[in-house]
């Protein structure tokens, strides 16, 4: 690649949240032609410099130039106008609209006063013949997979005629098969029409895979930025954490008990819309064992979470908990069989935001003895005492124990959760993405206490989309794909990059070679 | 007091002063002074025992019916519909309580009084099982269900349950003289039902801030989800405080025509659940707060009708006021953020000079 | 009594004139449903619009200078709405609920305090001009006249229609309300596309006040939506929000109030005015049962 000129340039970028400082003083510069690449762990202030860049929020600091002009007045339909185009993390896209409807959203062309339907077809069809992008104009957006969604957003900034294309996480939902031609297309369209690709992400394979350059973030700072061919994943991962990420090995005890505390037999369950998402699975859990899901997300894990602890009705099949089976039980009668959860979506399941932290470290335990005085009236002083010790315990970093949990950080607010779920001492535990944006202190101090509760043999079930968790704490590990179990494995046994491919269908014959 | 709560107490303040405020230019545009309005209230509301005796007639009923809104929020089920569940628990009472003349008041009070809780409670019963189980928006339903019972109750009063009576143009035969409330003060609409009132109001309060119950409750109005979540019944916990809420209204229902009425009228309430829900608002459902400020909204609206009769300015005047007081607080929170952003912005700017 | 009795034209006719108050708001209603706001508080902005067309129009001693007054009205309330809930971000349920009661309460104020009048508004000097309607001849011994607002009322149902899924500025609507940040990722801003919502509401809700006070009655009374207002929220959760189902429910109150109306010498008067909510309530049930069991046979 050679020494072209610069097409963006950031300096001294600031953003404040009122919370939170994303950005600090970034300066970089990106060329044309090239693919960018953006890492860092998550919170580090990746998506934020992208979302300035399209106009999504103004910095609070630094000037951002595009092709030479400074940008004044931060606007996605400014950044349009100067060609450049985003696709979200989270798809923008209008699930009631159809394919075409979505991508000339805002630039819809015009007969009269209406919308022109034939022109809008027309447009999209001239476009994916062009770029060999193929989705169905007519499909509704709510009806067609998540690979081809992801098309859509792509079409949607070639139509408005970007040549600076902005992709957030792209990979996180695809099938390899479907990187692989993602990154067809990147290449293809950096090779034919010259355009200038930025790719956020924190796989460092894919890293290697596509970018020209890359840039680090941590902690809203930009940290390095090398040519590609000079790095290795070692290296960027070392600077993306800054300091070796190798965390130390956990102390595993093995007087393991095989009772099954978990057992799951041929279970179908629906999603939100009725559409079939667990389809026929059957596990079991033993006591003193974790048992690891690995899946992309969206393939059956929230729901199979959900039917296990009552969350949500199941079409067929059963579940065990302790050897009693859940048929028609609601969650907290699941929870007296001696079972606690971790819920994936801790703001809006796993913490009433709106009270503060003693409220929500005592809940479920209100009834009993000191808590209530014949399961009725609050001693709300030993609810205070015990929130107390529980948030020193746990070292929570908050103003005190009458904290709104909502304005508490991930990894606080985890803590928080975690330590009231271990509090019921239950032989059961379900923990979902136990570690999702949390720092990496946090996420250390989480897995001691997963692995404190396996060697006191209780039986935990894991689900997580980060391989690295999952290989750290699982004794045996299942992958998930489509609402069906398509691989069961001991950690030692098999690679990260085999057991990717049994996340997405392939099964080991497809697997490439390993590291 | 932590900051959460001071920040609360600095609007609240805030937001009256202002209403108050804008009282007084609503006052000027219309042609009339400021000071003389809020003079004539205050007079009427403090001026005399009957003032006294009316503003605490008024505090009590606001303590009731705001609390009753409070206990079904805080269960997440928004009670608009106190006002029917009311009208249908004075209904069911003042006809029980012309019906069983001559037996043991001891005996036929309780029985009213059951027949007046239990009918509210079954009216709420059924938005509070619609909202749970079908998910049907309780704002819309329980508002549609009190112009029903309003009419199903005039029509009661008018037609079948009619006194014979003459002299009374419509409601049911005359309440047992023996079951009737004695009035405090003379004069005034002050009667020993605010004992009553006092004790379920310290009930409620006691079950919402001092219990497991109405710590569930909390929980559950705040997040549904997490409340499913944890174990709790959260869908038993809203139709409980439905429940409670209805038998509220119903039993303010009972005092109303057992202390003041006699009997069953139809035109014996003038919105008085909405006057409490208001409070309610203002109070953000918090219970000892709703407690504590109907003093003040009690001596505000009894004030205002003497203001009145005797300066011609409408008493609708503090429905406005305590609108304007919602509207304030509401819009508070979305307001300061916007300030605190505007001035981050601002300060970056200074900082790149 | 025989059924004919109910079902004649003279009900028709009633179930048009009445429904149009409900059409008119629940056409209101739906432009903020569409663009993602649940706006409880349509009975107030009905309310002033009403109280405005009937106090405008006496004043300016025309019913056109009354519709615009309505108008304004509407539009001054639509605003507000859009102000607190897009701008402040605050809890739709409570500013609708708190925006009837202020309507009532500043309505009623201004009529007693200002017009020096109570309960209905009828000027000593002067008087209220009603809008312009067809007259249909007699029918049953009873002169039969429809209001110009009635028709007009169906000629807005196309045009909302047209206007939400057949122009740009329809689909930028519909998507602030269903994905506003995918509207702003299109560099349009939902913000605005919301404020279209909220004062298309108001006036539609204005038209509808000023039909309830210059068609449907002759003047203004204390109070005189009667909840309708919730009501026309009701149609359009029933209708899913598009206009034309919107449109079938409102028509369907609209007969069970007309045909209330003509049971009144079967049941009592007092009896038969509550059909209509009892009706609307029972829509939403049946609503909500169908897509209940309908959630069920997918799974």
């Amino acid at each position: 690649m050679s020494e072209s000129e610069s097409i963006i340039r950031f300096s001294h970028v600031s953003m404040q949240f009122p919370d939170v400082l994303a950005n600090d003083d970034v300066t970089l510069e990106i060329r044309k032609g090239e693919v960018f690449a953006l890492v860092g762990e998550n919170g580090a202030g990746k998506s934020t410099l992208m979302n300035i860049l399209y106009g999504m929020n103004t910095p609070t600091g630094g000037t951002v130039t595009v092709k030479g002009e400074p940008i004044r007045v931060f606007s996605p339909g400014e950044a349009i106008r100067r060609g450049i185009g985003m696709v979200h993390q989270h798809f923008m896209l209008v699930p009631s609209f159809t394919v075409a409807q979505n991508i000339v959203l805002g630039t819809e062309p015009r007969r009269g006063l209406f919308t022109d339907a034939a022109r809008t077809d027309r447009i999209v069809e001239e476009l994916v013949s062009e770029y060999g992008l193929k989705v169905n104009a007519r499909d509704r957006v709510e009806d067609i997979s998540v690979g081809l969604q992801q098309r859509v957003e792509i079409l949607k900034t070639l139509h408005r005629g970007a040549d600076i294309l902005i992709l957030d996480e792209p990979t996180a939902v695809l099938t390899p098969q479907e990187t692989d031609e993602l990154f067809e297309v990147i290449r293809r369209m950096v090779r034919e029409k010259q355009m200038t690709v930025i790719i956020i992400t924190h796989k460092l394979y894919e890293v290697m895979a596509i970018s020209d350059r890359v840039g680090v973030m941590r902690q809203g700072k930009l940290v390095g930025v090398c040519n590609t061919c000079e790095v290795n994943e070692r290296i960027l991962s070392s600077m993306m954490v800054g300091k070796d990420v190798l965390l130390d090995a956990l102390e595993r005890v093995d007087d393991h008990d095989d009772t099954v505390a978990i057992r799951v037999e041929d279970l179908y369950v629906s999603d939100n819309r009725g559409l079939p998402a667990v389809r026929g699975i059957s596990l079991q859990v033993e006591r003193g064992e974790v048992l690891g899901i690995a899946g992309i997300e969206g393939n059956g894990q929230s729901e199979l979470i959900e039917a296990i602890t009552g969350l949500r009705r199941r079409d067929r099949g059963t579940v065990e908990i302790q050897g009693v089976d859940t048929r028609g039980m609601d969650p907290g009668q699941i929870r007296a069989l001696g079972l606690a959860h971790v819920p994936e979506d801790r703001l809006s399941t796993g913490v009433s935001a709106q009270s503060d932290i003693t409220d929500n470290l005592v809940v479920g335990k209100e009834r009993r003895k000191p808590f209530s005085v014949f399961g009725f009236h609050l001693n709300r002083r030993a609810m205070k005492a015990y929130a107390k010790e529980v948030f020193d315990r746990y070292d929570i970093r908050a103003a005190g124990i009458g904290t709104q949990v909502g304005s508490l950080s991930g990894g606080n607010m985890q803590k928080v959760v975690v330590a009231r779920e271990f509090s019921f001492d239950t032989p059961v535990l379900i923990i979902s993405q136990p570690t999702r944006g949390v720092d990496i202190g946090a996420m250390d101090f989480i897995h001691q206490q997963i692995m404190a509760k396996r060697n006191a043999s209780c039986a935990i079930l894991l689900v997580s989309a980060d391989l690295d968790e999952l290989y750290r704490l699982s004794d045996r590990l299942v992958t998930i794909y489509e609402g069906k179990i398509t691989g069961e494995f001991r950690p030692e046994e098999i690679g990260k990059q085999e057991i990717s491919h049994y996340m997405t269908g392939g099964g080991r014959e497809a697997s490439v070679d390993e590291p | 007091m932590n900051r959460e709560r001071r920040k609360y107490f600095l609007s609240l303040a805030v937001s009256i002063l202002l209403g108050l405020l804008i009282g007084a230019l609503i006052m000027l545009a219309t042609g009339h002074s400021p000071l003389e309005g809020y003079g004539a209230l205050l007079s009427g509301a403090f001026g005399s025992r009957r003032g006294w005796g009316n503003t605490l007639y008024k505090t009590f009923q606001l303590c009731i019916t705001g609390l009753a809104t409070a206990i079904a929020s805080s269960a997440g089920i928004f009670n608009v519909g106190g006002e029917g569940q009311m009208y249908l628990g004075a209904l069911a009472s003042s006809y029980l309580g012309a019906r069983l003349a001559g037996v043991s008041p001891w005996i036929a009070l309780p029985v009213c009084f059951l027949a007046a809780i239990l009918s509210g409670a079954l009216y709420a019963w059924i938005p509070a099982v619609l909202k749970v189980k079908l998910k049907i928006n309780e704002v819309i339903t329980t508002i549609l269900m009190n112009s029903i019972a309003i009419f199903f109750c005039s029509y009661m009063a008018n037609g079948p349950l009619k006194t014979l009576e003459r002299g009374v143009n419509s409601g049911t035969d005359a309440i047992d003289k023996a079951f009737r409330f004695t009035r405090l003060i003379p004069g005034s609409n002050l009667s020993e039902t605010v004992f009553y009132i006092a004790a379920i109001s310290l009930f409620v309060w006691y079950l919402m801030s001092r219990t497991a119950t109405g710590y569930e409750m909390r929980l559950t109005g705040q997040n549904e989800r997490f409340s499913r979540f944890i174990g709790l019944k959260a869908g038993a916990l809203g139709i409980g405080g439905m429940l409670i809420s209805g038998a509220m209204c119903g039993a303010l229902g009972m005092f109303e025509c057992f202390a003041l009425q006699n009997r069953f009228k139809p035109d014996f309430s003038s919105e008085f659940y909405f006057d409490g829900m208001l409070v309610a608002m203002i109070m953000r459902y918090k219970p000892l707060g709703i407690i504590l400020m109907s003093f003040f909204f009690g001596a505000l609206k009894m004030g205002a009708i003497s203001m009145q009769s005797s300066t011609g300015i409408s008493s609708e005047l503090i429905l406005i006021i305590q609108s304007v007081i919602i509207f304030l607080m509401a819009a508070e929170e979305g307001f300061l953020r916007r300030l605190q952003e505007r001035r981050l912005h601002r300060q970056s700017i200074v900082k790149e000079g | 009594m025989d059924l004919s009795s109910i079902f004649n034209v003279g009900t028709l006719l009633n179930t048009f004139n009445t429904a149009t108050i409900v059409i008119l708001a629940g056409l209101g209603c739906l432009m903020t449903a569409q663009a993602g706001m649940m706006n409880i508080g349509i009975d107030g902005m009905m309310t002033a619009g009403a109280f405005a067309a009937a106090v405008g129009s006496w004043y300016f001693g025309s019913w056109g200078m009354g519709l615009v007054c309505a108008l304004l009205a509407g539009l001054i309330f639509g605003l507000f709405y859009g102000v607190m809930v897009i701008r402040y971000k605050s809890d739709e349920f409570i500013i609708g609920v708190a925006l009837n009661i202020f309507a009532v309460a500043l309505t009623t104020f201004i009529l007693r305090t200002v017009l020096k009048q109570s309960g209905s508004f009828h000027p000593a000097s002067g008087a209220v001009n009603t809008l312009p309607y067809f007259s249909l001849g007699e029918i049953g011994g009873t002169a039969v006249n429809i209001s110009v607002m009635v028709p007009l009322s169906w000629l807005l149902v196309a045009l909302c229609a047209v206007m939400l899924y057949r122009t740009p500025a329809g689909f930028w609507l519909r998507a602030a309300g269903e994905h506003p940040d995918s509207l702003r990722s299109a560099g349009r801003n939902p913000e605005k596309m919301k404020y279209v919502g909220a004062l298309s509401c108001g006036l539609l809700c204005g038209l509808s006040g000023a039909y309830l006070s210059l068609g449907y009655l002759s003047t203004f009374t204390e109070n005189m939506s009667a909840e309708r207002g919730y009501v026309a929220v009701a149609c359009v959760i029933f209708g899913r929000s598009h206009p034309v189902f919107v449109f079938l429910a409102a028509l369907l109150f609209g007969f069970i109030d007309a045909a209330g109306m003509r049971m009144q010498g079967l049941v009592d008067p007092t009896l038969t005015a509550t059909f209509p909510y009892v009706g609307t309530i029972l829509m939403m049930v049946f609503l909500a049962l169908r897509q209940q069991a309908k959630k069920k046979a997918k799974a």
